[in-house]
């Protein structure tokens, strides 16, 4: 039982409220969702149910906070392990020993647990989540889905009732987050443990919830009821819901099976009327040579072979979306065209010349990298300073880089940028606009900023910003939405296309297959070493299970792909 | 690590794994014995003890997997030959006179003796099985075993060590990416100016993560003891160390045996009883204590029986104090100390 | 009270392991003046060594009282971690002669978290990279107790950097929450900024002279086998400063420039990243501050328990 009343939390320093005058009633037993738009305080709400917020936090708590009957603020976290289990969005922060078994038993040991009890209760709680095959195995050894396993495994070795989780898939592939979910489902049904999720990606557990709490941004009330009633009251909702709210489908439709007994008959309806029309697609004609080209590419790391002799071709103007599961050597082949892995066999040619005894610094000036954790590229005082850091390391002369340009060169250089011809020398090249870059991303406010400030998405576009102040021919992006709320992704999805309409080659790989679909021209699917498709997102992309979006599934043989493409919409 | 290691045992027939604590009290009665004496005839039996043991638990595949690996035969044959000549250029003293230098080099001159050769040469095997006896530990103790035995009145500082154990690897792969997601940005290597750009991504991520790591280990009900225990025992320890350190100048400086023995004793049991006391500050149990099995108890009793046959003065204790100066002669041996000695062995049965 | 002990346990430790550290000194000529009996003098060389761990002992649980908390124990964990991977990986410094990069962290870690802090971060830095990477050894503890006081002295630069910042009025800020002020934010200016120069030249030399000390320090662990001190009781006329002049030779031929490269190293290393790490180390502080902030907190605990 968890009631909240009248909360408000305001961190150290700042000017508003976190969380301001929230107050809830939870029922006991569900499988609750937490959703809303991020900077709406969700992980802060999260961590005062254990009381994390505010004993680690700082800063000022008003109101009531009653969990099982206890007040976390005067109780404090450690009291509130026994009833309130926490599992955090990063697998690998969150371990304290390198072994299953000891990860288990860590909290037990904390507790004072008499061994032979604790030796009871650690394989007890190795069965409720089937780790006990993993049991002495170290926990680097293991996939990001069964690590997380290992952690809610860890969080419920006290036996909380309750079991709160802050976006525990965002770092996860499909398939590892459905294992991840799954188990959530079945410890909720079996055990009737209370489970509050927060999560972005709402289409991945919107079938399994119970109920939902709405947390908004702009100081409107909280919502929270059934699933089907908030998901009619909110914007940021899957396409299927997106889909079934335009059509005006009755019940709303929150899974495949329910959405398909209402898109069926509409299809029909529409294909009689020949109302059906195709996805709208980007023209685009390949025009000169590849950008980027690989030939026969191998490559073995010890005895295992990552990539088995893959063809590659990225176009300027073009997406490229890579896919396929964890292993398949998506990342593998992103890095091995920019020369941070150097194939046995096979050539790589970056804008016609190859990249064999081409240092990695080189290559990069013609091949923007932006590497999983962008965090690893910042460290500069400034977002400005990172920029200046990147054309001074290319050995750019500072009299060629540009702090203002006019409005007129603005325009000029969108245009223009397609067009360098990167292998003169730096000399005649064009002069870096450092302004008019950071002003495309939306930063130019953010300029003095310290990077390590700024919120991830706006971290994530000064760590693009760093990689393109030299104006590559090409952009490799490795999974970019990583951790993005809708507002984000929507924000790199404009940024994507715009550079793509500039002439930039774009090579993509990611799990998200809603990404995918809005972005792709072309998709490519991998699987172990192997390209095994390609062509048109509407072709590769509808076929698989695994990859195909909702309105794929919901709207068979139409070639639609995202809420959009479905004809027939107002 | 430790698991190749337990794998292994399986092929090569290595003998069970003893108890760290077993292993703790081999390694002090080797400790103690290389520190105290320099006879070569006791030297030699404690390096051929510890050579036979090493030989019975490490297997080669093992030694070979090591990050640092330096030999302890490369090891003695670069400390033997310094220390002896070290020892002969310092040293004038000796009336086996290899060679002389003119008296009036400072440091240098006078005469080079055999005694002084020797002597070096005998520091250098000491310090030689100190090394050995020490690998024989790291190659057959996992580390977490050892972590063990730190006592709990240290369990925070416990708590960090394999905290830091357990992120070691992790930090290795964050410099690796660091390292490459500079090198996409054409971050070159040169200087320590090109250090800053992997520091600091390395130092933040860090940061980060211990904040992370501090959540999780508090949701999981983790207390290392909180600043309002109680100050006594560490008081209680405080006034024991002093007890000791007086109680060995007086032994020491002003030659009072009795009294400075007498405070040495009761300094050790205030100090052991304050750490205990503090140890009770952290309530916490142990997930699979290490079995303590007859086997335990038999190196336990073999480093101990080595022990008090140094430090009690029931046998020739003069022994174990050779010195080849001021002319080089025979040194002594007790067959008994040499019988006692045998108790090294311990280890290297069954 | 707390202070008081604190204030002995330093003290005392210190000055019995300096004590202890000098035994190849002093040992040979207080044993000397006895009958002559050597099996004194071989019983009290085992009785330093283990005095030295007890000093480390009574240390150590001193210093663990200032790092208490999930918090100070995590951020030790990760930093020594990276400091113990520091020391082995290959990293970009390419490492002449007996350069380590540890020392930067230790030294500013201490210098911002205090001392307790800063022992701690030193001393299990050794012992973690020694763990990992198979190579503990009998120099163990003494690499542990000198590493150790390198960070526990480093809060030593504070008054320093204080009294030149006041002289060349770069920042004076006067603190107006006077104790609950830790002395670090009092020197620090505004976290967000980079610190003064002044700042990072004290502590870029204070790491340079470490570095000639630490090598200096730990050979005193390799003399006694080197040169052991009990001949001396052959030489009757050998004092100490014979013993002294030999220790120096033996310095210069196997040390000096070995040390050198690290005190240079160090030196450089501080004050090219000290700058940069001070901000990232500082910024961190103000979260970790949080926590004893107790006002508008305990008034929302009042409220929460009025309503139960």
């Amino acid at each position: 039982m968890i009631r909240l009343e009248h909360l408000t939390y305001t961190y150290p320093g700042a000017a508003s409220p976190a969380l301001s005058n929230i107050s809830l009633d939870l029922p006991d037993g569900q499988l609750i969702l937490l959703i809303g738009p991020s900077g709406a305080g969700k992980s802060t709400l999260l961590r005062c149910l254990n009381g994390l917020a505010p004993h680690f936090s700082g800063g000022a708590i008003s109101g009531v906070v009653r969990v099982n009957g206890y007040d976390p603020v005067a109780a404090t976290p450690r009291v509130l392990s026994q009833h309130v289990g926490f599992v955090f969005q990063d697998p690998e922060a969150q371990f304290v020993t390198d072994r299953v078994e000891d990860e288990i038993a860590f909290a037990l040991e904390n507790a004072a647990m008499a061994p032979a009890a604790m030796r009871v209760r650690v394989e007890e709680t190795l069965d409720l989540l089937d780790l006990t095959p993993l049991r002495d195995r170290p926990l680097k050894q293991l996939s990001g889905g069964e690590r997380q396993r290992v952690a809610i495994a860890a969080a419920l070795a006290l036996r909380p009732s309750i079991l709160v989780l802050d976006e525990p898939t965002s770092q996860l592939d499909p398939k590892s987050a459905e294992d991840v979910l799954n188990a959530l489902v079945r410890l909720n049904h079996d055990l009737g443990l209370t489970v509050i999720l927060a999560e972005h990606r709402l289409e991945r557990v919107l079938p399994y919830v119970d109920s939902i709490i709405y947390l908004p941004d702009d100081g409107s009330p909280v919502i929270f009821d059934d699933a089907r009633a908030v998901m009619k009251q909110v914007e940021l909702t899957p396409p299927l819901v997106t889909v079934g709210k335009r059509l005006g489908w009755q019940p709303l439709p929150l899974t495949i099976k329910e959405g398909l007994r209402f898109s069926r008959p509409w299809l029909t309806e529409q294909r009689q009327r020949d109302s059906v029309r195709p996805r709208h697609r980007h023209r685009f004609v390949r025009t000169g040579a590849p950008y980027l080209q690989a030939r026969r590419v191998k490559v073995r790391y010890g005895a295992q072979e990552v990539l088995r002799g893959v063809d590659l071709e990225v176009w300027p103007g073009e997406i490229v979306v890579l896919m396929g599961r964890n292993g398949a050597g998506k990342t593998t082949l992103l890095r091995s065209l920019v020369g941070l892995v150097r194939p046995q066999a096979g050539d790589i040619y970056v804008n016609g010349r190859p990249n064999k005894e081409r240092e990695v610094a080189d290559i990069c000036r013609q091949v923007g990298y932006l590497p999983q954790d962008p965090n690893t590229l910042l460290f500069a005082e400034s977002v400005g300073k990172e920029l200046e850091v990147t054309l001074r390391n290319h050995g750019v002369e500072r009299g060629n880089w540009r702090l203002e340009i006019s409005d007129q060169e603005t325009e000029q250089f969108s245009d223009s940028v397609s067009g360098v011809n990167l292998q003169s020398p730096i000399t005649q090249a064009p002069a870096f606009p450092i302004t008019s870059l950071l002003k495309r991303l939306n930063l130019l406010d953010k300029a003095d900023a310290y990077p390590r400030d700024l919120s991830v998405g706006e971290r994530q576009r000064v760590a693009l910003a760093a990689i393109t102040v030299t104006q590559p021919g090409a952009l490799l992006l490795d999974e970019p939405t990583r951790g993005l709320d809708y507002a984000a992704k929507r924000t790199l999805e404009q940024l994507l296309h715009g550079w793509r309409n500039d002439g930039m080659a774009i090579l993509v790989v990611t799990h998200d297959v809603e990404l995918a679909a809005a972005i792709a021209d072309r998709v490519i699917l991998m699987s172990q070493g192997e390209i095994i498709a390609e062509g048109e997102p509407s072709e590769v992309m509808a076929t698989s299970p695994l990859f195909a979006p909702q309105i794929a599934k919901l709207f068979p043989e139409t070639g639609w792909l995202t809420a959009d493409d479905v004809s027939g919409v107002k | 690590m430790n698991d190749s290691l337990h794998a292994q045992g399986a092929r090569f027939r290595l003998p069970r794994p003893l108890h760290p604590l077993a292993w703790a009290s081999w390694l002090a009665a080797i400790v103690m014995l290389l520190t105290l004496t320099r006879n070569p005839l006791y030297l030699g039996m404690t390096l051929g003890a510890i050579a036979l043991v090493r030989w019975r638990w490490v297997s080669a595949a093992d030694e070979a997997e090591q990050v640092l690996s330096l030999s302890p035969w490369r090891f003695g044959l670069i400390v033997v030959t310094t220390a002896a000549i070290f020892n002969m250029a310092m040293v004038r003293v000796g009336m086996t006179v290899i060679f002389t230098l003119p008296a009036w080099i400072p440091l240098f001159g006078g005469a080079w003796t055999l005694e002084a050769l020797l002597y070096g040469a005998l520091n250098g095997l000491a310090l030689t099985g100190l090394f050995a006896g020490f690998t024989v530990i790291n190659r057959v103790v996992p580390v977490r075993a050892l972590l063990r035995l730190i006592p709990r009145a240290f369990y925070p500082v416990a708590v960090v060590i394999s905290i830091a154990v357990t992120f070691a690897p992790t930090t290795l792969q964050q410099i690796q990416q660091i390292r490459e997601a500079q090198a996409v940005r054409g971050h070159r290597l040169r200087g320590v100016r090109s250090w800053l750009p992997l520091a600091v991504p390395l130092l933040e991520g860090g940061l980060e993560r211990s904040l992370q790591l501090a959540e999780a280990m508090v949701a999981r009900g983790f207390a290392s003891g909180s600043e309002r225990t109680e100050r006594w025992p560490q008081l209680l320890v405080l006034a024991g160390f002093a007890t000791v350190v007086v109680g060995w100048l007086l032994q020491l400086v002003w030659k009072q045996p009795m009294w400075g023995g007498g405070l040495l004793v009761v300094g050790a049991a205030t100090l052991l009883f304050g750490l205990w006391r503090a140890g009770r500050h952290h309530p916490h149990t142990v997930y699979r204590p290490e079995v303590w099995r007859t086997r335990d108890w038999l190196v336990t009793a073999g480093a101990l029986l080595v022990m008090a046959a140094y430090l009690l003065p029931v046998f020739d204790r003069n022994t174990i104090f050779y010195y080849p100066y001021p002319a080089l002669s025979w040194p002594g041996f007790d067959w008994r100390i040499g019988m006692a000695m045998l108790g090294l062995l311990t280890p290297a049965l069954g | 009270m707390k202070q008081l002990t604190k204030l002995l346990t330093y003290t005392l430790t210190t000055l019995v392991g300096v004590v202890a550290f000098l035994y190849p000194f002093w040992l040979p000529q207080v044993t000397q003046d006895a009958s002559g009996n050597m099996a004194h003098a071989g019983d009290s060389a085992l009785m330093v060594t283990m005095l030295v761990g007890v000093c480390f002992v009574v240390l150590l649980l001193e210093v663990q009282r200032e790092a208490v908390g999930a918090k100070s124990i995590a951020l030790l964990g990760v930093l020594v971690a990276i400091n113990a991977t520091l020391r082995f990986a290959e990293v970009a410094v390419p490492g002449p002669g007996g350069f380590s990069p540890i020392f930067l962290l230790i030294i500013l870690g201490g210098y911002v978290f205090g001392s307790g802090f800063g022992f701690l971060l030193g001393a299990l830095t050794l012992l973690v990279s020694a763990l990992i990477t198979g190579g503990v050894g009998p120099w163990l503890p003494y690499q542990m107790f000198t590493a150790g006081w390198v960070g526990l002295s480093a809060p030593l630069c504070r008054p320093v950097v204080k009294i030149i910042a006041r002289a060349t009025g770069a920042a004076p800020r006067t603190s107006d929450k006077g104790k609950a002020e830790t002395e670090a934010r009092r020197v620090a200016p505004r976290p967000s900024s980079l610190p003064p120069h002044s700042e990072v030249w004290v502590l870029a030399l204070f790491a340079g002279y470490w570095g000639l000390l630490f090598g200096a320090i730990m050979n005193l662990w390799f003399w006694p086998f080197a040169v052991g001190p009990m001949q001396m009781h052959w030489a009757p006329g050998i004092g100490v400063w014979e013993t002294v002049q030999r220790y120096l030779v033996f310095y210069v031929v196997t040390s000096l420039a070995w040390d050198m490269a690290r005190a240079i190293g160090n030196f450089v290393l501080v004050a090219v990243a000290g700058a940069a790490i001070l901000r990232v180390l500082r910024r961190f502080q103000m979260r970790f501050d949080f926590v004893r902030l107790p006002s508008q907190y305990a008034t929302a605990r009042v409220g929460a328990t009025e309503s139960r």
